[in-house]
């Protein structure tokens, strides 16, 4: 399936190594690891923690490292764009390269290169926490995190039927593109405007149908505007709470440090 | 336009959670009043919520080859309102971040108010200006779509910008270069988008125009009009 990502991360969530550890910690892990990441002032810290998250997501949850490689490269192009803009548009420093073009000068300075690569570093710690949340915690885990930080109701109901429903019309999708393309219909660019158009529509009206089956059925069960879920069992132990706090003690220090950067 | 996890520093990504704050506040209040005064909102409001993901996550058929994908909020924000697609953008968000890897938690502030807020509204606003001034909606859609689209990548070079203002010019000079290097791939993109949100607004009123109907956003006499010219 060329067109259409329907490998969500959360098939690898729901069958990772760290599925049974609780909620909590993996997010606090994640989250807390994002926040250093992106509070610190030198790369050490960006660096160690995308490492240590690397070795936890690939060796302890056992998640495909061929496919951990190529979800950090999803952002590359996003990274690459934006990280050339801040290379040539801060300054400070000795110039190291200059560009002549016939309208202007691109000149990148030293500092602006350190800037750029400290920035680097934040997006790729950044991500790792973002992609060790992402395929270690299923979503259906959240929902009852969400529920103890009091937000409405409503909201949390929302979250779910939507979270269903994106899996029962993702299919319906992946089949009316592959009928699509079997009869030409991405063949020129003016047809396949055509053709993701009608893909689109035909998919919203049968979505919009769901919808009101949905309804038929929730009232059959008597839904009076709260779906129970149940809570989780277990609690956290103090053998999964101390390497986090740990690891984050260290990837604190080293972010606060007053190391030297350039290390020179 | 994504911003990606862990690119804004602080006290940039805290801001832009401040900012968009409010509306999802009060996308929660609409979205209260909507749920109790009419109870079939919910599952519509969901697959309504789905179907964006889901069109979020399709590839356009792009101009320069670079990997495009429509916002869809556009056309949200002309069924349900500006508020109420805020809160589905915030849930939508999320699940880019946990599915695709698309965003982050820590820009989850700034790219809600650029994709969930600044381009709704926007949308929203084109749309009833036009309804007001009776242009033919199928044109007012497309406006709205490319334009939600368009506004969304301005605010994000807006808000990069502001975070590395240029050592030459500020953060004028900085907006102009994040502007002009996103523009080779986001302009054609919202183009796209506009056509293929009008056309997708043309065959739903073709084919089950009830739908667009009950939730208010034509009547009956415009749909019959819209169906006649194109008969």
């Amino acid at each position: 399936m060329q067109s259409i990502d329907h490998h969500f991360l959360d098939d690898y969530a729901c069958r990772n190594a760290l599925r049974g550890i609780d909620t909590r910690i993996k997010l606090i892990l994640g989250l807390g690891g994002i926040l250093i990441a992106i509070s610190a002032d030198t790369p050490y810290a960006p660096l160690f923690i995308a490492i240590i998250l690397s070795i936890v997501t690939v060796f302890i949850a056992q998640i495909p490292a061929r496919l951990y490689l190529a979800l950090l490269f999803i952002p590359a192009s996003f990274a690459l764009m934006s990280v050339v803009v801040i290379l040539f548009v801060t300054g400070g420093g000795v110039p190291i390269v200059t560009i002549p073009l016939p309208w202007l000068t691109l000149t990148a300075t030293d500092a602006a290169a350190l800037h750029a690569l400290l920035i680097l570093s934040r997006a790729i710690g950044g991500t790792c926490g973002l992609l060790f949340i992402a395929l270690t915690t299923p979503v259906i885990e959240l929902f009852s995190i969400l529920r103890s930080l009091r937000l409405p109701d409503e909201f949390i109901d929302l979250a779910m039927l939507l979270y269903r429903s994106i899996f029962v019309i993702i299919g319906e999708a992946v089949a009316i593109y592959n009928a699509q393309v079997m009869r030409n219909g991405y063949s020129s660019f003016r047809k396949g405007i055509i053709a993701i158009s009608m893909l689109a529509s035909s998919l919203f009206i049968r979505a919009w149908d769901r919808g009101e089956e949905l309804m038929t059925a929730m009232d059959l069960r008597c839904y009076d505007g709260k779906f129970e879920i149940l809570e989780p069992t277990t609690a956290p132990t103090i053998y999964q709470f101390f390497p986090v706090l740990l690891f984050l003690s260290i990837a604190g220090i080293l972010a606060f440090l007053p190391l030297p950067f350039p290390p020179l | 336009m994504h911003i990606m996890e862990g690119f804004l520093p602080s006290p940039w990504w805290q801001i832009w959670f401040i900012l968009s704050a409010p509306f999802v506040i009060m996308g929660f209040y609409a979205l209260r009043r909507m749920v109790h005064e009419n109870r079939e909102a919910l599952p519509l409001l969901a697959v309504a919520g789905a179907f964006v993901f889901v069109l979020s996550s399709l590839k356009l058929p792009s101009v320069t080859g670079s990997c495009s994908h429509p916002t869809g909020t556009g056309l949200g924000s002309v069924l349900f309102g500006p508020f109420i697609t805020s809160v589905l953008a915030l849930i939508v968000l999320v699940y880019q971040a946990l599915f695709l890897a698309h965003g982050g938690f820590s820009t989850l502030g700034a790219n809600l108010f650029s994709m969930g807020i600044a381009g709704p509204v926007v949308a929203y606003a084109i749309f009833v200006a036009g309804k007001k001034a009776g242009i033919n909606e199928i044109v007012t859609i497309f406006f709205a779509a490319a334009f939600a689209n368009i506004i969304t990548y301005v605010v994000t070079s807006l808000q990069l910008a502001l975070a590395f203002p240029a050592e030459v010019g500020g953060i004028m000079a900085s907006f102009v270069a994040f502007g002009a290097i996103f523009a080779i791939t986001q302009i054609p993109l919202a183009i796209i988008e506009g056509l293929v949100i009008a056309l997708v607004f043309k065959y739903i009123v073709q084919l089950k125009p009830e739908i667009l109907i009950k939730i208010g956003v034509i009547t009956q006499e415009r749909a019959e009009r819209l169906r006649e010219g194109w008969a």
